[in-house]
């Protein structure tokens, strides 16, 4: 114990302290929470690696805990500090409820990470009439996906929502829940940029989800005289890939795989980017003259896009040949939901046999928090700008990140420094660190763009600073120093000044020019934090 | 030789990055985190870097690739270089240096082909090693991305959704996401990791530095006290120029053997007024040869010097370190250079106040050699460079005013527009001077028509008489024509002291130069041959 009070001391200053703050809760004590039993039979791993699960874990509470204001006397006791109410977080943590503060942060670190598919669990338990919009989604997805692996279908479709409404995670999951495992291909628009990249990676996973020990071996053969080209019958993972000229040839026969197939297509306003179509057309060509014969299985197409008008840019051909079924997701649509989702975070059970009474403090904590007027503020503030719940979870992990054992509750300043920082960090907030011949030739570019010029070469902003130097006699800095033109480069380089036209040859160096990023009052900020009278006063001269 | 290392911890916006960050990814972190780093993103890097070798160290299962933008510039170079740490391959040269294939040996398949190939090679390598395995892949200078491979900018912050592992993209820049962010939202929002300007005074020392033939005692322990009030001069000295950490230590390195010499020389001199004693000893046994190879510590007690000898070194060289920073943070010079020149004058402490020169500090040669030789041109071709400067700066449309000499005023400048301070006033927006925004670039013909007038008002008096010229300004005129001339600047444009803007091959138009020399450099010249600049400039400074 000794040890541990030595290593989980408050003041952490090294990184190899605090990374043994760290592993002291081992893996398997990380609490569950309950979530449907991913059984990805494809060889790809699932989004979220698979971690050990505990299927008799307790279902989580989306409330908190009912604060019992009076603590029975024998809990009162379990508590080292007996000064510290037990309902209450202490000010600073005693030695022995660190393990618990550590793994109570770890739980919420977990479950902030996957705060997307957090809104799920919500809508169960809430006890609304209605369905939110992800169920309605799921079950939508899911009923067109089991056609296509159980009856042979040809189905296409498109998840639509806005960011982190939980689109990708809904898929993953309408995949992992059906009956028989099929053939997932996972195309990104992000990354396949072409066609040709986009067919041969298409190769490339079929390759490597039938190549294995998935297809019998008589099927290989009757798919070897089907010619069949992305069949290696010995590749492991190694991967022939066919010649170009087959690739488009390739799609068709994606109903011939002895497995349903389904491709996922992320970002699928990129794809109608792509050239023709041609991909999307001999995708959805295929779903469409998909037949129920004997020996066909189903292929599904599943486009996930944030782009609402996504349809409208599929050429007249591709659209045709689309379904046209789109499901919408949805985020949290109330304010409500949102602290709903925090507090669920927030209060993820851990499994802690020793400490019963940590819970109880915890989730008093957190209720606290929540119910505190400038948090409110805060996520409120946070949810008409966006309702990406992951800007909530970024905020959350700032707050949690933060809790140390001399500072064991949520505080509230930590989380308005995580919303200055997290949410839409302004771009130049370090403006006032710069040096001071920095913070001068900002000055000196101010004053050019009141002057009507909106570009400026480093020869005049020198002019102007010297001329600055000579009229008020109080700059410490030399002008022949090299400083100033190191801190030009300085501004170059973090782009603050940004080159309106690349160096051609010619031009010297002082005279290529140049544009302020960082519009005026960003500088005036910068210099009244500077506090220097004299910079304050030439920005505020007219010239 | 015991050269302790005299290392101080780093600030405090570090420590807070390191912590920040071991706690992250030693449990869930978020799939992409962006360091911001405006002051030293190399200060920024090492931390990141260490700090996640410290997590593996201590047992947490990571594995880490740092990859750094710049020397990483084309995409296969990126993925090799992170799938070979990924995979905890490096490269031998008894194998050809062959990067990580993998289950792909014997294909012709390789995993740096495209980004597609480079998911599939994470997810072998994480096949290869354990399975729960997290990976980190550390991106420093990620600004440079955007614009070597601006494709898979975009594809690396979304690397966990990609790759269907574990992972986790780290970038550490010196520009804010803002100015990277791809556009469309193609990627998502970051988890910001700030770190914040540091105010302390610490900085590192190198710790290796077995090329500098430095004193063996320069770094000994018993200094440590005063090598912190060394780098508080520093920082107070610096801090106005430049905050950051690196430049800091290398101006603090440069500086600091020259700054403790004089009190190693004090030792030594202690030590050998000691060993003549002894040898002066009858009693003491004469020593073998080896008596100088003798450690100076074991002779005479090695201490830190007096607070009074303190403050006479701080107010010593703090002028000398003044010119460090101005000859090493722009890099003028390096620090060896800089340091060996600067080595003070043997004894510096036992010397009465007044024989010390005033500024230990020496010019290191450096801009000067660059000036001299624009000074040793011919006398002609000072006049072509200034002719062409004035043709650079000044309007066409001024020359008429300028220089036009009427027949009978051929020494009186005649200037109707009065001053054209006044005209530029009335302007709607303030208008800039030419010197200011770069030279012109002006036809060959109107070059030689100003050198014309500077070789007639200021050259005229110093040829050898012609009487066979009898038209005032024939001379001259005969003179510009000169094949010479011409050669002059031919020469001058292949030392870039003019550039040709025109094209070679265009031989119907008269060719078009600018000017490349800077207003300093004209006056310089202008004065080696006697004219006022400012009288023909346009727009004089003032």
């Amino acid at each position: 114990m000794r040890d541990i009070q030595n290593i989980v001391s408050p003041r952490v200053t090294s990184p190899a302290k605090a990374s043994s703050v760290k592993r002291f809760p081992q893996r398997e004590t990380t609490p569950t929470r309950p979530k449907t039993s991913v059984q990805t039979s494809s060889v790809l791993p699932s989004l979220h690696p698979p971690r050990t699960e505990d299927a008799a874990s307790p279902p989580p509470s989306p409330k908190p805990l009912p604060t019992t204001p009076a603590k029975s006397p024998r809990k009162r006791n379990d508590v080292a500090a007996p000064q510290v109410s037990p309902s209450r977080l202490p000010r600073a943590l005693p030695s022995n409820l660190y393990p618990a503060l550590n793994a109570q942060k770890r739980a919420t670190l977990k479950a902030l990470h996957e705060i997307s598919v957090l809104p799920q669990g919500d809508s169960e338990d809430d006890d609304n009439t209605e369905p939110s919009a992800n169920t309605a989604a799921f079950n939508q997805l899911r009923g067109l996906l089991t056609g296509t692996v159980e009856r042979g279908e040809g189905n296409s479709c498109m998840v639509i929502g806005p960011k982190g409404s939980g689109k990708t995670q809904l898929v993953e999951r309408a995949i992992s829940t059906l009956p028989e495992a099929p053939i997932v291909i996972r195309l990104s628009g992000f990354a396949q940029t072409n066609d040709r990249l986009a067919i041969r990676e298409i190769a490339w996973q079929l390759a490597e989800q039938t190549g294995q020990s998935l297809l019998p071996p008589e099927q290989d053969e009757t798919v070897q005289d089907d010619e069949n080209p992305f069949i290696e019958p010995n590749a492991e993972v190694a991967v022939t890939l066919p010649p170009p000229s087959h690739l488009l040839a390739l799609i068709s026969m994606l109903p011939t795989l002895p497995r349903p197939t389904i491709i996922t297509l992320d970002g699928f306003d990129l794809f109608a980017l792509h050239a023709r179509q041609s991909l999307l057309y001999c995708l959805l060509d295929t779903v469409q003259s998909c037949r129920a014969v004997s020996g066909n299985r189903g292929i599904a197409v599943v486009g996930v896009t944030t782009r609402v008008e996504t349809i409208n840019i599929l050429e007249k051909r591709v659209k045709s040949r689309f379904s046209g079924r789109i499901i919408r997701t949805a985020g949290l649509p109330l304010f409500d939901n949102w602290i709903g989702a925090a507090r669920h975070a927030l209060c993820s059970p851990i499994q802690d046999e020793s400490e019963c009474d940590w819970s109880n403090m915890w989730n008093a904590s957190v209720d606290s928090f929540l119910h505190d007027q400038q948090v409110v503020r805060l996520l409120k503030e946070t949810f008409t700008l966006t309702k990406d719940i992951r800007v909530l979870g970024r905020l959350l992990v700032a707050t949690v990140i933060a809790l140390k054992p001399s500072s064991p509750a949520l505080s509230t300043s930590e989380l308005a420094a995580a919303v200055n920082k997290q949410r839409y960090p302004p771009r130049f907030s370090f403006l006032s660190s710069l040096t001071y011949p920095s913070i001068c030739l900002l000055i000196a570019a101010a004053h050019v763009r009141t002057s009507g010029h909106e570009t400026f070469t480093f020869e005049m902003l020198h002019d102007a600073f010297q001329d600055q130097v000579r009229t008020s006699m109080s700059a410490p800095v030399t002008v022949d120093g090299g400083g100033i033109g190191m801190a030009f480069e300085k501004l170059v380089s973090l782009q603050v000044f940004v080159a309106t036209a690349s160096a051609a040859a010619g031009i010297g160096k002082e005279f290529m020019k140049y544009r302020c990023d960082a519009d005026r009052s960003e500088i005036k900020d910068a210099v009244d934090k500077t506090g220097q009278l004299s910079l304050k006063k030439w920005l505020t001269k007219a010239q | 030789m015991d050269r302790a290392v005299i290392h101080a911890a780093p600030s405090d916006g570090y420590a807070n990055l390191g912590y920040e960050l071991s706690e992250l990814v030693a449990s869930y972190p978020p799939p992409f985190v962006y360091v911001h780093d405006p002051h030293t993103t190399r200060i920024a890097t090492t931390t990141v870097v260490s700090t996640l070798s410290t997590l593996r160290e201590n047992g947490a299962n990571i594995a880490f690739a740092h990859v750094n933008a710049v020397a990483c510039f084309t995409p296969r170079l990126l993925y090799d270089t992170a799938l070979n740490a990924f995979a905890g391959w490096s490269p031998s040269w008894e194998d050809g240096c062959a990067n990580w294939i993998g289950p792909l040996e014997g294909t012709s398949q390789r995993f740096n082909e495209s980004f597609d190939g480079f998911t599939h090679g994470i997810r072998a390598a994480m096949v290869e090693r354990l399975s729960d395995l997290r990976l980190v892949l550390v991106i420093e200078d990620a600004q440079r991305l955007k614009e070597n491979m601006p494709d898979i900018l975009a594809p690396l912050t979304r690397l966990y959704e990609l790759s269907h592992v574990d992972i986790t993209t780290i970038f550490v820049s010196e520009v804010c996401w803002e100015h990277i962010r791809p556009s469309y939202g193609a990627s998502h929002d970051p988890y910001y990791l700030d770190v914040a300007p540091s105010s302390k005074q610490e900085f590192y020392t190198p710790d290796d530095d077995s090329e500098i033939p430095l004193d063996p005692y320069t770094y000994h322990p018993v200094f440590r006290q005063l090598y912190t009030h060394f780098l508080s001069t520093t920082y107070s000295v610096c801090s106005p120029f430049t905050t950051g950490l690196d430049d800091l230590s290398y101006i603090a390195a440069a500086t600091w053997p020259a700054f403790i010499r004089p009190v190693i020389d004090e030792h030594r001199r202690v030590a050998m007024e000691l060993k003549e004693a002894h040898q002066d000893d009858p009693d003491a046994v004469p020593d073998s040869e080896g008596e100088e190879e003798k450690p100076l510590h074991t002779i005479v007690t090695f201490s830190a010097p007096t607070e009074d000898a303190r403050i006479r070194l701080t107010r010593l060289f703090t002028p000398s370190i003044t010119a460090a920073l101005e000859a090493l943070y722009p890099r003028q010079t390096n620090a060896i250079t800089w340091a060996n020149a600067n080595i003070p004058a043997a004894d510096l402490l036992s010397m009465h106040p007044h024989e010390i020169p005033q500024s230990l500090a020496k010019k290191v040669a450096g801009d000067v050699d660059g000036e001299r030789a624009l000074r040793e041109l011919p006398r002609i071709a000072k006049f072509v460079l200034i002719a062409a400067y004035l043709a650079s700066t000044n309007p066409a449309r001024t020359d008429m005013r300028m220089f036009g000499r009427g027949p009978d005023a051929r020494s009186k400048r005649r200037r109707k527009g009065g001053s054209p301070r006044k005209t530029s006033a009335k302007a709607s927006a303030v208008k800039i001077p030419q010197r200011l925004l770069g030279p012109m670039p002006f036809p060959l013909d109107r070059m030689v028509a100003i050198l014309g007038i500077l070789l007639e008002e200021n050259d005229a008096d110093t040829r050898l008489s012609a009487p066979e010229y009898k038209v005032p300004g024939e001379y001259t005129e005969i003179e510009i024509s000169r094949v010479g001339i011409y050669a002059q600047v031919m020469e001058l444009a292949s030392v870039h002291l003019l550039h040709r803007t025109s094209p070679s091959d265009r031989l119907e138009m008269s060719p078009t130069y600018k000017c490349g020399i800077s207003y300093d450099i004209a006056f310089q010249l202008a004065k080696d041959v006697g004219i006022r600049l400012n009288d023909v400039i346009w727009d004089p400074v003032a």
